[in-house]
């Protein structure tokens, strides 16, 4: 049987489950090692991934988002290759995406990006993030099981980067359901590139476009208004095209990242004994969780680099075009850096200095946000709890659970983690009425209601109104043919139902409604 | 090309040529001062990037935000010539500015 370091990471369940023992059988071979049968290099060392990461003269950034096993769609020539890959650059996966740009044009968009997530916006955007993440939680909590990737991790953080970045909540669900469709990015079966035409990302960007163009023509307080009216360092405006293309991949890389984050987290708190009453105790003490679950099990596992010029790793020579697997699973535990690099350990000395985030150019610009939404809602979970488990019936028992993880060479996280919430003694649910928490943050506190501008729904929720409609349209709330419609207004519903609801009879019912006082 | 004078932790200095559009930490990194981590990679987030810029080429430098202060106030090596290097864009009228890596926090 080939020996584990010379099995192919892109294909195989083993490693997929189990990365880290791939990981260190490679790292056996030394910090730079070309597996046996493959033309890529894989770099485990902590020094020799910072080495390449900051040589962005010598290696490009454009196999980022394809990984290092596809071949060039080129032959590389010589000993200087840069200008084979910028004629070739949309013949790679997500080659003009920020994270695979090189030089200039990489130096411009990122200057735009690195603005968007400061210390003062989080702030401002903290309490938003924090109340959402409430009523998140307490309805988790009261519900007692769930499954926190699903039913928490991808809504949650889905919905603070579409807010930071202004998407619409009408539009939110959608791109909801979308997400949920999509595949990690580096999935392993199937690969579908960022950019390809049925790939969800593709589909949103119809809107994205349609958010752009309307916020040059329309400016407001948020991100896309920010980007779709920047300008580049030098004083050129960038194509609206681009600020497209660069709002769906912040939208897209903020999406898996900070969601597997979330839940490889609450595996640490729930299975490291003491460590989630420790927490509780102390909640300043999350940030200091975050970076080492970062460090140990960072939701990033690996990146990729091509030698553009002739050059050298750790002393070893590098060819022109050889591609370069950058293993940060296996820098962040490298024994040379690291005391007992496989011991979970709070507070760790210069632990920020993992490369969880990636270092030099390309460093995750959405750090600052991972980290803050995150934080955010453990708070709220440890908050809420006065214990939390995962599920033995599911995940087997502690030290020996059976945990499947998302099929991608890029994205270290689970697929699913139930866990079990018991209720802290001051824990008190959500008031019972309007259901879904999205509904409610939409809904102003204080708007006169009526036909035209409220939902059925929402009239049904409202026990003045729902009496009126009884008397002016008796038994409608109990038809579970108009119980399909509840998310229109009772005027659109009308187009469909025009003999049932007249405008005579729609006006009466508002002119009643006129007089609720309001919410 | 326009160039800025680095001055390292251990007090030696070097002149590099810095390109149009770039930050001065930018310039820097590129330059390969690796003991500069500039951890956040420019979003105002990390202090990592700290430096004393020459008080000579004070009115020349885009003023200081909010955040900036804030974040360089947890940095026990701060003076009245710190600046985060990644809040500063190095234009040509910065031509031989000299800026000096701010001790490890
Ligand atoms: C725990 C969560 C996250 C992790 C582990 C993570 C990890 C990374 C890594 C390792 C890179 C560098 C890739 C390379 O060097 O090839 C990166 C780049 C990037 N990330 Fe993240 N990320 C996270 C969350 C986010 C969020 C929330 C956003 C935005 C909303 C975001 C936006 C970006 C962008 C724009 C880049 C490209 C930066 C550039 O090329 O200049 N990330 N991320
Ligand atoms: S690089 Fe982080 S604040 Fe400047």
């Amino acid at each position: 049987m080939t020996q584990l370091a010379d099995r192919d990471y892109f294909t195989d369940y083993q490693i997929l489950k189990d990365p880290y023992a791939y990981f260190e059988a490679v790292r056996e071979h030394g910090p730079v090692y070309q597996p046996e049968g493959r033309d890529f290099l894989i770099v485990t060392g902590f020094e020799e991934l910072l080495e390449v990461m900051r040589n962005s003269a010598d290696f490009s950034a454009i196999i980022g988002l394809q990984g290092a096993a596809l071949p060039l769609p080129f032959t590389p020539e010589g000993s200087d290759i840069t200008d084979q890959i910028e004629q070739h650059r949309h013949a790679f996966h997500g080659g003009d995406l920020l994270v695979n740009l090189d030089d200039k044009p990489h130096t411009n968009m990122r200057a735009l990006v690195n603005t968007l997530f400061t210390p003062s916006r989080l702030k401002a955007n903290e309490a938003y993030m924090a109340d959402f993440a409430d009523r998140m939680v307490r309805g988790a909590v009261a519900k007692g099981a769930i499954d926190l990737v699903d039913e928490i991790a991808t809504p949650f953080v889905t919905w603070v980067v579409a807010d930071l970045l202004g998407v619409p909540n009408e539009d939110r669900q959608m791109f909801m359901d979308k997400i949920r469709e999509a595949p990690c990015p580096g999935n392993l079966e199937g690969d579908m590139a960022l950019d390809e035409a049925d790939h969800p990302f593709a589909v949103m960007g119809a809107y994205f476009a349609g958010y752009v163009f309307d916020r040059v023509a329309h400016p407001r307080e948020d991100v896309l208004s920010e980007l779709a009216n920047a300008t580049y360092p030098d004083g050129t405006r960038p194509d609206p095209a681009d600020i497209v293309k660069l709002g769906m991949f912040m939208f897209g890389a903020g999406q898996d990242t900070s969601a597997k984050l979330l839940s490889n987290a609450m595996r640490y708190i729930v299975d490291q004994p003491g460590l989630q009453a420790r927490l509780r105790a102390d909640p300043s003490l999350i940030p200091a969780l975050l970076e080492e679950v970062l460090r140990l099990e960072g939701s990033t596992k690996q990146t990729a680099r091509l030698a553009r010029r002739d050059t050298s790793i750790g002393g070893r020579p590098v060819k022109a075009g050889t591609r370069v697997l950058l293993a940060i699973a296996a820098a962040n535990r490298d024994p040379k850096r690291w005391d007992q690099p496989e011991a979970f350990i709070l507070g760790r000395p210069r632990i920020k200095e993992h490369v969880a985030f990636g270092r030099s150019a390309h460093t995750c610009a959405g750090a600052p946000l991972a980290r803050a939404e995150v934080r955010v809602i453990l708070e709220k979970f440890l908050e809420h709890t006065a214990h939390i488990d995962i599920d033995e019936a599911r995940h087997g028992p502690a030290g020996a659970r059976a945990l499947d993880y998302e099929p991608s060479f890029i994205i270290r996280g689970l697929s699913e983690l139930h866990v079990k919430l018991t209720p802290s003694a001051s824990f008190t649910p959500l008031e019972p009425a309007p259901a879904d928490a999205e509904r409610k943050a939409d809904t102003p506190a204080i708007a006169a209601i009526s036909t035209g501008d409220t939902r059925l729904a929402d009239l049904l929720d409202n026990p003045s109104a729902r009496e009126l409609i009884d008397r002016h349209f008796p038994g409608i709330s109990e038809d579970q043919r108009i119980g399909m419609a509840k998310g229109m207004t009772l005027r659109s519903i009308q187009k469909f139902a025009p003999d049932q609801f007249t405008d005579a009879a729609l006006d009466a019912l508002d002119a009643d409604l006129a007089a609720i006082p309001a919410q | 090309m326009p160039s800025l004078v680095i001055v390292d932790r251990s007090g030696a200095e070097r002149a590099v040529a810095a390109g149009p559009g770039l930050t001065v930490m930018e310039v820097i990194r590129d330059a390969g001062f690796d003991e500069m981590l500039a951890l956040c990679g420019g979003c105002c987030s990390c202090a990592t990037c700290h430096v004393h810029v020459d008080p000579a080429f004070a009115g020349l430098i885009d003023a200081m935000g909010a955040d900036e202060n804030d974040l360089l106030d947890g940095s026990a090596d701060r003076d009245a010539n710190s600046r985060l290097s990644c809040q500063i864009r190095f234009t040509p009228q910065l031509d031989g500015m000299r800026v000096t890596l701010a001790q490890d926090d």
